[in-house]
């Protein structure tokens, strides 16, 4: 087996027991925050996102359709930038969305995901449709020209990179992996590293709603 | 492994736009560069072992693979790389495979949110390199992170 081969092994192994994840989250949290319930959590809303990232995007949804930073149906928004057949962060990133997202509507509360992809020559529409339906029934998976989704990568900061090509000739990608709380006009409300589990994920998003 | 990173490349990227914002603390942090990942979710072994020389290369593979790289400071704080002098984006970069493992003096820009440490690391001011050479005692961590030579 190639480095690589081993690479995705392995990340595929640590993406199974997702439970496990949240055992560390409080080495993340300055003061024990991670140890506070959700009813300790403090109510007020957490101020601007104290730097610059985001903004209006152009591209096309896995329907064929135009679709912008803008929820039509006015949700909030859970956005990640991966590639359709990426074995590495994309599926632990992924699945992690899709379940904080299902953990918000057991709240009552829906939230959008949406999936942008940092490689649009293999992303078409209808390859973006089959993985995002494969995660969520309500994720959008979206793509464009190459120029288009360039400006939305680095309206985000989002670097993306091929280091490689997998057993089947396909583009393998470094990118970046946070995941970003939007609001229904499009505007950044904060950013979640992709190693939260669902549970975490969840009770941050709820303090923006 | 390269000890001296790139020029700077902030300008206008992080840039507070008000004064509502809450300005970032200017801290320096000293500790390990490390894979977020394996060393959170714990399924690669205890935070001792998916740390130094024996995470080194798995590290690596995941820092490529686009999970965040964070600082685990000596007091055991772990700080999430937006950014590190010499990074075009805030979110990924090469430059941080270049840093995987190792132990460095790091001035930036702490946000804190959602009682999460970020840091946008302006200048490395120390890079002691891999100090940390744990794979005496554990050996790869995992083993099946290092190339096989046929």
């Amino acid at each position: 087996m190639t480095r690589l081969g081993r690479l995705l092994l392995g990340l595929t192994l640590a993406a199974l027991p997702l439970a496990a994840a949240g055992a560390h989250d409080k080495h993340l949290h300055g003061g024990g925050e991670a140890a506070k319930t959700k009813a300790s959590m403090p109510a007020a809303l957490p101020g601007p996102l104290p730097f610059k990232v985001g903004g209006p995007f152009d591209l096309v949804d896995h329907d064929g359709q135009t679709r912008g930073e803008t929820d039509p149906e006015g949700q909030h928004q859970l956005l990640f930038f991966g590639y359709a057949s990426c074995k590495a962060i994309c599926d632990v990133a992924l699945p992690r969305m899709a379940e904080t997202v299902d953990l918000l509507e057991e709240d009552g509360t829906i939230v959008r995901p949406v999936f942008i992809t940092v490689d649009p020559a293999n992303d078409t529409p209808a390859v973006l449709k089959e993985a995002t339906q494969a995660l969520h029934p309500r994720m959008i998976g979206l793509t464009g020209s190459p120029e288009a989704v360039e400006a939305a990568r680095q309206a985000f900061q989002v670097e993306a990179s091929q280091v490689s090509r997998d057993i089947k000739g396909r583009p393998i990608y470094a990118h970046g992996s946070f995941i970003y709380l939007l609001a229904p006009d499009g505007e950044v409300l904060t950013l979640l590293p992709p190693v939260l589990g669902p549970d975490r994920m969840a009770e941050i998003v709820e303090k923006y709603l | 492994m390269r000890k001296s990173l790139g020029g700077l490349a902030l300008a206008g990227l992080l840039a507070t736009s008000g004064a509502a914002l809450a300005a970032p603390e200017r801290i320096q942090v000293t500790g390990e560069a490390i894979d977020t990942w394996c060393y959170f979710s714990g399924v690669m072994g205890g935070a001792d072992a998916v740390v130094g020389t024996a995470h080194h290369t798995c590290a690596l593979w995941c820092a490529a693979g686009g999970i965040p790289v964070g600082l685990l400071a000596d007091d055991g704080t772990v700080y999430m790389v937006l950014k590190l002098e010499g990074d075009d984006e805030t979110n990924g970069g090469d430059t941080l495979l270049d840093v995987q493992s190792e132990r460095l003096v790091a001035d930036g820009l702490l946000y804190q949110r959602d009682g999460i440490n970020y840091i946008v690391v302006e200048k490395v001011v120390a890079n002691e390199g891999i100090t940390n050479l744990n794979h005496e005692d554990y050996g790869p961590v995992p083993p099946f992170a290092i190339p096989e030579l046929n």
